[in-house]
């Protein structure tokens, strides 16, 4: 009975017109965003430059950070992005004194006159610098590196940023998130090289391309299934069989969870098919011997797209259910353009956090996608988890409704209403 | 005229009161997460063509909406005013609210001590909020599907995002932050030509 409910869910999904327009939405997506990949060649010794990596040395970490400090504190504002929007912060004076004394216990700079100083000093001494020390300087966004003090620990160090930040608002280069993106450093030709080989012997090839497949595709998936969840739940009221379906003898969970199964299964069937594609160029590539990781597109749709359809669909599915009206669209829009503009910082990967949409747009940084995995496990768990609950949500609401208990539609807004004169 | 005047109060009081009411709320909504302070040229621009414009769609696409049901628009069909008057009256409403909450925003900005061509802007963010809207209304008039009308132009917004001056050409959103006007007489003249298009095909319906 509730196979054959998904199946002949699944049915009504293939007739949905909405359905075909996310298929062919995601199919010029896929073709506009990586139609034309191109696979990674081994990299050259000798060349001028092998792109920037974030360095994960606290040493480093705290020179740049203290560095770009140093340089807003002596301008008196304070660029943050709270949604990856710019934002110019100009703190009262009690919130700039503090954090005078912030960079006074962690630089040792008491005065602007030293500040500035060190600021001069650290440019010309980079200018100086041979050019091929140049190729591993710290590069600070507006500013030079400035030298911690010898006696501070990078434990207070970031106690003391996240309190900068704060005192800014949020969405500045001192919150725990940019920290660790603030020390962009010149790529080594061995760094290079070693990320090449992680990709081809860790990774296995598909494994960092999938990844970056489920960065784009997330993107698109993070928003599209509502409208599917949304369409769907309007749909019985539209076409005024709502009464009909209730008096069947389906339980109200078999009723949602059989349409959310199937919507799932929908919406997972081109992620699935279009990642042939990508998956085709890999095979291409690898020399005869190679050993690829086949089955990496599925593992990373399952594992990386899934939760973010599950979640968009259950939003949809939801408020439909409450409120019979399209604002799911509007709820996830607006989550969406949060999550997308606030997580643009970390799209080099290895910094998941509790983004809706996971960002790693790149085929390399094995070495952070292996450091951060927990967290982007936890990150998956956590939305599965919440679209559980969302679901149990709109059983619920549903089954109420089906008893003719709540009907906000048709009793509250019904009666506002007042005759049109027109 | 009197039955026109009376189409858009009853337009205004039970289709786009609620629509109005979504868009000031996001436009209040954006202090809290935007910079709307001390901008310079490019930055006031940005919010402009990146969230402002976003209203264009909650306020042109569901034009359409009261006639959802088809039983409702038939007997529209059937009355003596043109059907197509209605939605023109319903289209010309919704531009009017999107000039005065666009004209308040920018003071506001101004206010705020951000800079900017106040003319240029206005026009400019208009002409993208005209085609975004335009794109939700012949969406919903092809698919007599609301929802489709809606996810048409965030498709178009998402693709701009993503890099899309490449795809885009003429038709992208965002060129004011980068200094080009020159799309948006694009974007002004397909937004008209799109509603005009969408206004005809549902009348037909």
């Amino acid at each position: 009975m509730f196979a054959q409910l998904i199946l002949k869910e699944c049915r009504q999904t293939a007739k949905s017109i909405i359905y075909w327009l996310i298929v062919l939405i995601l199919v010029i997506f896929f073709s506009s965003q990586l139609g034309n990949m191109d696979i990674a060649k081994k990299p050259k010794p000798g060349l001028e430059s092998y792109g920037r990596y974030y360095s994960s040395n606290e040493q480093d970490i705290m020179k740049a950070t203290l560095g770009y400090l140093v340089s807003e504190y002596t301008n008196g504002k304070y660029v943050t992005y709270p949604i990856g929007f710019y934002k110019m912060v100009t703190p009262d004076k009690e919130e700039q004194k503090r954090i005078g004394e912030i960079i006074s216990e962690t630089t040792g700079l008491d005065t602007k006159e030293e500040m500035e100083k060190a600021l001069n000093a650290e440019t010309e001494d980079s200018d100086a610098e041979a050019s091929d020390k140049k190729k591993n300087h710290i590069i600070v966004l507006g500013g030079a590196p400035i030298a911690p003090s010898k006696t501070l620990t990078y434990d207070r160090f970031g106690e003391l940023m996240r309190e900068v930040d704060h005192l800014l608002g949020g969405g500045s280069q001192y919150n725990k998130k940019h920290l660790k993106t603030n020390a962009a450093t010149p790529k080594t030709y061995e760094q290079a090289l070693q990320e090449y080989e992680d990709l081809m012997e860790k990774d296995h090839l598909t494994g960092g391309y999938a990844r970056l497949y489920s960065d784009y595709m997330g993107i698109m998936l993070g928003i599209l299934p509502v409208f599917l969840a949304v369409t769907r739940g309007m749909r019985d009221r539209r076409s005024q069989m709502r009464e009909l379906i209730a008096s069947r003898r389906a339980s109200s969970a078999s009723v949602i969870v059989s349409r959310y199964i199937s919507m799932l299964i929908m919406l997972m069937l081109p992620v699935l098919l279009i990642s042939c594609i990508p998956l085709m160029e890999c095979i291409q590539y690898a020399a005869s011997g190679f050993h690829l990781d086949y089955l990496a597109f599925v593992k990373y749709s399952f594992g990386w797209l899934l939760p973010t359809i599950m979640i968009a669909t259950a939003v949809g599915m939801v408020l439909t259910e409450l409120t019979d009206t399209a604002l799911g669209v509007l709820v996830q829009l607006a989550w969406w353009f949060l999550a997308i503009f606030s997580s643009m910082s970390s799209m080099s990967g290895g910094m998941y956090g509790l983004d809706l949409v996971p960002r790693h747009n790149t085929e390399y940084n094995y070495a952070g996608f292996h450091a951060g995995f927990t967290q982007l496990a936890a990150n998956r768990v956590l939305y599965a988890v919440i679209s559980v609950l969302l679901i149990a949500v709109t059983v619920w609401i549903y089954s109420l409704k089906r008893k003719g208990r709540l009907d906000i539609r048709g009793k509250l807004l019904g009666n506002r209403k007042r005759k049109s004169q027109a | 005229m009197a039955n026109y005047w009376e189409i858009g109060k009853e337009n205004l009081r039970h289709n786009l009161l609620i629509h109005a009411g979504i868009a000031l709320l996001l436009l209040c909504f954006s202090p809290l997460v935007l910079g709307v302070k001390n901008l310079g040229l490019s930055e006031t621009a940005k919010v402009l063509e990146i969230y402002v414009a976003l209203i264009g769609i909650v306020l042109i696409t569901p034009v359409f909406l009261p006639e959802q049901n088809r039983d409702l628009r038939d007997l529209i069909h059937s009355k003596y005013t043109k059907v197509a008057s209605i939605y023109s009256i319903r289209v010309i409403e919704s531009i009017l609210v999107l000039m005065l909450f666009l004209g308040i925003y920018l003071w506001f900005l101004h206010r705020n001590g951000c800079e900017m061509d106040a003319a240029m802007y206005f026009a400019g963010t208009l002409a993208e909020m005209l085609f975004l809207g335009g794109l939700g209304i012949i969406s919903y008039s092809l698919t007599d599907n609301l929802v489709a009308g809606y996810m048409i132009p965030i498709f178009y917004y998402i693709t701009a995002i993503g890099g899309g001056k490449k795809f885009l050409k003429s038709f992208y959103p965002f060129s004011m932050s980068q200094g080009s006007y020159s799309e948006k007489y694009w974007l002004l003249a397909a937004g008209i030509v799109l509603i005009i298009l969408g206004i005809r095909i549902r009348s037909r319906k």
